[in-house]
């Protein structure tokens, strides 16, 4: 923080820049429109120029030390001031300027000095608050703070404060705005004021940004920095600002504009630091110490660039250069409270929650105005299934910082979460909307049961329980609940102690197979557990995945076109990479290809080595240790020769479809191509999969089922992984089915249903076509599978029900009637009472004598109810039926 | 005090049958285009057919309007004008007993301009404020008034009162869209799918449940949002509920009227014999216990719960079939 407010301040002293005296006017002016354009070398050349004109002018020494460090001379912007000030002793009017650019450096003593001398100067405003803000960051707080007070009266008193004067005292009242959150109204008002004064001062627009970006204002400050950029595209803090906003928003570009700042001013500490916090959100710890070296070696006394290296050796596992860093920085300011919320975002970010708790509780015991730390406090708290004391920390922070978005929908999910049904099974805690919770329980709970003893023997370890499980029916509140805000893509996440996922009902009926989802998240769980929180993305999405396929037929990515050529034209990444993949696709589709291919490399290690190594990579990154010396110490070669082996394990995997993978792109032309080209491109291509689809298409849709069968049949053959909605599985199974021949229908949508498991529709047509070959114990079990997708139809309950009624399946019948009452049909009395004569066909009577007397309490004469109650008090004693 | 007024009525067996004292009146309005004429036209034919054929009703205690009666004078009585509705609604506050039965019954299409809703009708439409005029006239008479326009959910705050149903077909004024709900409340009469309570009556609570469920139903399988939410209020509060709930709110009222004309076949077999009218007096009995228990519940421990309840229902169900009995032995030649 310290760094970015002396360039703003360095700037400001080039906006204030104006020609003083007749001599160079022109000149001068010339090199101010190059300074605010972007023409920095134009800019420098030219106030050079002014200045060996006339070494007395301070406009142009200025102007130059301003030019120089926008682009990070650092070095040649202090000669330039001193040589001024050798030249003109008597002038104190570079005292600011030169304490700018030795501030931003480090130099923190001489810097304070000539703010203290540059207060009595011509700019007094900007050196007090160059001063205060000094303090402020040595943790001098009371006293900057006061100071800070003071640029309210200044503005008070009104009149002829330059656009300059009038940014420093809006950067003043924000500071303030931490006890008083209302003031960042007034510094909005002082900003506007500044623009107004001077509209090619780009200053207080670029501190404006900042402001937004501060309060969570993503489109504002996305708004402001681009307004920036159209006067001077090369304006490096813009670009900065710009990048940080996209990360906000959750936007691509961010690495992008960070480099374009970066080429003009290779030196700005400010976006060193985020290119360090990019790379430890990808796990890529070296490389984000090295950023931060690079900033210390600019400004080594920045307490951000000291608090960024903490946490990249935190998260790296430096236990001493870790306690080392936090000792220095606390020595420089006490009362750093930034520290531990950059420890607790950074490690949050890395999937640790509790310890980002643990940080951010020491951010607020040091400073207890600081509302960030109570904010990453209560909402890793809240992750970590903690919601009393995760409410009432992210009261407090709402409390201080009305303006922070991800803190008041979070508070504004937990009123909704508190009016959701809890219900527990042996190891869950299940948190569902009340209208769902009564029948999504019935299937939540057998199937998480299930995947905790699985993976339990799998894994050789049980994670602590209960393991809360909330499910939303509203994606944006899954969304808010995993990271603040609306607009994530995933389905769930795990945290380890707590599972947050969508409803069915959060998705259109085949987006997501929600059991599947749950097996996966809980998976996490395991890995997050094991692993201490340390596993890396790519590994524990793979093995998710990949845990996926092993619990049931169908489940778990599958191989598409799309994957393989993205594998023949060479974009999937080594392993070593793969992290990137997750954290910063780099193309369409890329992260969706990094889940498969991650599940592949644990398909291959179970393979290679077998599923206790996966397990114990778990373990070592327990220890700290990486993927590569993993795969050295597990699998007995270096990453490259697994790149290898990785290799030769996809060909033998993929050599045979990926012939049939046509060479162009198919679907850029596909929407255009005429059915002639359709065809032509079919005969030349019989080899080609998605040809002989496209063309199989066609003739469906014509009614040509003979023809349609031969290229759909090829394209089968072909690609026989390939089992999506509008695949040959389906339309040939449509065909059969039209043709009246059952058993090939049934067959070709048994062999779709065991690859895909999101299509809903063939599995109520399978169920259909295996009821009229009189399978109802096949058709059952496919229904059954349908309700992993949608169990929210009471017709397929209904229909169940009657399928294991009428194959003896009693319990199965029961758990149906059950998901019936749950979904309240109109007639209650009905479901009810088929409840209960379930449960005393399964001679279940205790449960049959709740269940009738519910019906006979909503239907007091329903007549077989009480025929029913009476049979039920006869086998209960009770006498005649 | 709603609770306890509820109770009365069920312990003294008092529902609130369509008895002879009942009365019809259907308006059907404007259509507008043939597909909506022949719409309405259906509708408000196969309500009339329902309560004549299936209820029992007496074809002069119902009074059909339409925009055209020519297409079948045997059922339909006029022209569904203004002046034709006042008339026949002015006519029945004139002649109904004191204790009879009104229901209204309003098909069409219902618009808002800015201060009332209205039902488009041949010529001048009515607004809320007309009918609520109208209805000033039945003093004591119970009122059923169904409003199953668009746009109707303004009827609500305009006709409550004490003793009145109203059900309209949206929440508000602003629910524009032609609404579907008229086919489903009729569907809820004439078919045996909303006797949700099982005593082989459908109520226009019962009637308005499924039609409401079924009207998200259908809107839920077309993949479109839920342009009409239905309301009934029978409180007197102005305030329509979406989900009545007789035991805090909305329905208690609608729960205990039917729009049958009671069941004439079991009056006469109890008139011809003074034990099967006993053995239904106890059944009412019965049943107004298990109300009164329900009514009870939350202050009970559920297994004392459980044992009350499950003692008089199985007095109930022995009583049932004794009753049965009674009735198959009566009904042989």
């Amino acid at each position: 923080m310290k760094s970015r407010t002396c360039w703003i301040l360095i700037l400001l002293g080039a906006a204030q820049l104006a020609p003083d005296s007749a001599y160079g006017q022109e000149q001068l002016a010339e090199a101010i429109t190059a300074l605010r354009s972007g023409r920095y070398d134009a800019a420098i050349s030219q106030f050079s120029r002014a200045l060996r004109r006339d070494s007395r002018s301070a406009d142009a020494a200025r102007g130059l030390v301003a030019a120089l460090s926008e682009v990070g001379r650092y070095d040649e912007a202090e000669r330039a001031a001193r040589q001024f000030r050798s030249e003109n002793p008597s002038s104190g009017r570079l005292d600011n300027s030169l304490g700018e650019v030795l501030y931003a450096t480090g130099r923190i003593e001489e810097a304070e000095q000539l703010f203290t001398a540059a207060s009595a100067s011509e700019d007094s405003l900007v050196a007090r608050y160059n001063l205060a803000v000094l303090w402020f960051d040595r943790g001098q707080v009371d006293q900057a703070m006061a100071e800070f007070d003071r640029f309210i009266d200044v503005y008070n008193r009104g009149g002829g404060l330059t656009s300059g004067e009038l940014s420093a005292v809006a950067s003043a009242v924000r500071y303030l705005g931490v006890t008083e959150p209302a003031l960042f109204r007034d510094a909005l008002r002082a900003y506007d004021e500044a623009i107004a004064a001077d509209p090619g001062n780009l200053e207080p627009r670029i501190r404006l940004g900042e402001m937004f970006l501060q309060k969570y204002n993503g489109t504002e400050a996305d708004a402001t920095f681009k307004e920036v950029l159209e006067l001077n595209p090369n304006s490096p803090r813009a670009l900065l600002g710009l990048a940080r906003t996209r990360r906000f928003n959750g936007e691509p570009e961010a690495a992008t504009l960070v480099e374009q700042s970066l080429e003009v001013n290779p030196n700005l500490v400010g976006a060193r630091l985020f290119n360090a916090t990019l790379s430890l959100e990808m796990e890529q710890f070296g490389e984000a110490e090295s950023e931060v070296e690079r900033a210390l070696q600019i400004n080594p006394m920045s307490l951000e660039a000291m608090a960024v290296r903490a946490a990249a050796k935190y998260l790296r596992g430096d236990e001493r250069g870790f306690r080392s860093g936090t000792s220095t920085i606390l020595e420089q300011n006490p009362r750093f409270s930034g520290l531990y919320t950059v420890l607790a975002e950074a490690s949050a970010r890395n999937r640790l929650y509790e310890q980002a708790a643990s940080f951010a509780r020491q951010a607020v015991e040091l400073d207890n105005r600081c509302w960030r730390g109570f904010a990453l406090l209560g909402i890793n708290q809240l992750r970590s299934g903690d919601m009393d004391a995760g409410r009432r920390n992210l009261e407090t922070a709402f409390d201080g910082d009305p303006y922070d978005v991800w803190t008041k929908n979070t508070l504004d999910l937990l009123d909704n979460l508190q009016q959701y049904t809890v219900t527990t099974s042996d190891r869950f805690e299940f948190v569902m909307d009340g209208e769902e919770s009564g029948l999504l329980t019935i299937y939540f709970t057998s199937l998480a049961e299930e995947a905790y003893e699985k993976l339990a023997e799998d894994y050789s370890h049980r994670p602590a329980t209960p393991i809360r499980v909330e499910v939303f029916p509203h994606h944006a509140d899954f969304s808010v609940r995993t990271v603040g805000l609306v607009g994530l893509g995933a389905l769930g996440v795990s945290f380890g102690p707590v599972v947050a996922m969508d409803s069915p009902s959060a998705r259109r009926i085949g987006e997501f197979n929600w059991a599947a989802t749950l097996w996966h998240e809980l998976a996490h769980t395991f890995h997050l557990e094991i692993s201490g929180h340390r596993v890396p993305r790519w590994f524990t999405e793979g093995l998710a995945v990949y845990e996926e396929r092993r619990a049931r037929e169908g489940w778990g990515n599958r191989v598409s076109p799309s994957f393989l050529m993205a594998y023949r034209s060479g974009r999937l990444l080594p392993v070593g990479e793969l992290n990137q993949g997750f954290m910063r696709p780099s193309y369409p589709g890329q992260l969706g290809h990094s889940y498969y291919q991650a599940s592949l490399v644990c398909e291959l290690i179970d393979r290679l080595a077998g599923h206790r190594v996966l397990v114990e990579m778990l373990h070592g990154y327990a220890r700290g240790r990486s993927t590569k010396e993993l795969v050295e110490s597990e699998l007995d070669m270096d990453l490259r020769q697994f790149d290898d082996v990785f290799e030769q394990f996809l060909e033998e995997k993929f050599s045979g479809v990926m012939v049939a993978m046509p060479s162009d792109d198919p679907t850029e032309a596909a929407a255009t191509r005429s059915r002639e080209q359709i065809a032509r491109r079919a005969r030349s291509n019989p080899g080609d999969f998605l040809a002989q689809l496209e063309m199989g298409r066609v003739l469906f849709q014509e009614q040509d089922h003979y023809a349609a069968i031969t290229h759909l049949e090829r394209a089968k053959s072909l690609f026989p992984d390939y089992a999506e909605g509008d695949g040959p599985y389906w339309l040939l199974a449509q065909i059969h089915k039209e043709r009246g021949d059952t058993r090939r229908a049934v067959a070709e949508l048994s062999r779709m249903v065991s690859l895909n498991e999101r299509h809903y529709g063939s599995r109520l047509e399978l169920a259909d076509l295996l009821s009229t070959l009189d399978d109802e114990r096949g058709a059952a079990r496919v229904l059954t599978e349908a309700l992993t997708i949608n169990p929210l139809d009471a017709e397929l309950h209904l229909r169940l029900a009657g399928l294991y009624a009428a194959t003896g399946d009693l319990h199965g019948t029961v758990r149906e009637r059950r998901a019936v009452v749950a979904l309240d049909p109109v007639d209650r009395a009905e479901a009810l009472y088929q409840l209960a004569q379930a449960h005393f066909d399964a001679g279940e009577w205790t449960e049959a004598r709740q269940e009738v007397l519910r019906s006979l309490e909503y239907a007091p004469s329903f007549e077989q109810a009480q025929r029913l109650l009476l049979q039920i008090h006869a086998k209960r004693g009770g006498g005649r039926p | 005090m709603r609770l306890l007024l509820l109770c009365a009525i069920l312990l003294c067996g008092q529902t609130v049958p369509a008895s002879a004292q009942s009365h019809f009146v259907i308006v059907s309005g404007l259509g507008g285009d043939n597909a909506h004429r022949d719409q309405f036209y259906n509708w408000a034919t196969s309500l009339v057919s329902t309560l004549r054929e299936t209820m029992g009703v007496a074809p002069e205690n119902i009074i059909y309007l339409a925009e055209r009666p020519e297409r079948d004078q045997t059922l339909i009585n006029a022209k569904s004008t203004k002046e034709n509705v006042t008339e026949a609604l002015s006519e029945l506050a004139s002649r109904s007993a004191a204790d009879a039965v009104i229901f209204v019954f309003l098909i069409g299409h219902g618009s808002y301009q800015g201060e009332s809703s209205r039902l488009s009708l041949p010529g001048p439409d009515m607004s809320a404020e007309d009918f609520a005029r109208l209805l000033g006239g039945f003093e004591t008479q119970k009122i059923v008034f169904v409003n199953t326009a668009s746009a109707s959910g303004d009827f609500v705050e305009a006709l409550s009162a004490p003793g009145r149903t109203i059900v309209t077909a949206t929440k508000s004024p602003f629910e524009r869209n032609e609404t579907i709900f008229c086919e489903f409340f009729i569907e809820a009469l004439a078919e045996d799918v909303a006797d949700v309570d099982k005593d082989e009556r459908v109520s226009v609570l019962e009637a308005f449940s499924y039609a409401s469920a079924e009207v998200a139903r259908y809107f839920d399988s077309q993949s479109r949002l839920l342009t009409e939410h239905a309301v009934l209020d029978d409180n007197g509060d102005g305030v329509g509920s979406s989900e009545p709930d007789p035991k805090g709110g909305d329905g208690a009222l609608a729960r205990v009227v039917f729009l049958d004309a009671g069941a004439p076949t079991r009056s006469l077999l109890a008139a011809d014999d003074p034990e099967l009218k006993a053995l239904y007096d106890r059944r009412a009995q019965l049943e107004g216990q298990v109300l009164l228990l329900r009514n009870r519940k939350e202050g009970m421990e559920a297994a004392v719960y459980e044992n009350e309840l499950e003692k008089v229902l199985i007095e109930l169900a022995q009583l049932g079939q004794t009753i049965r009995e009674r009735e198959s032995l009566l009904r042989r030649p």
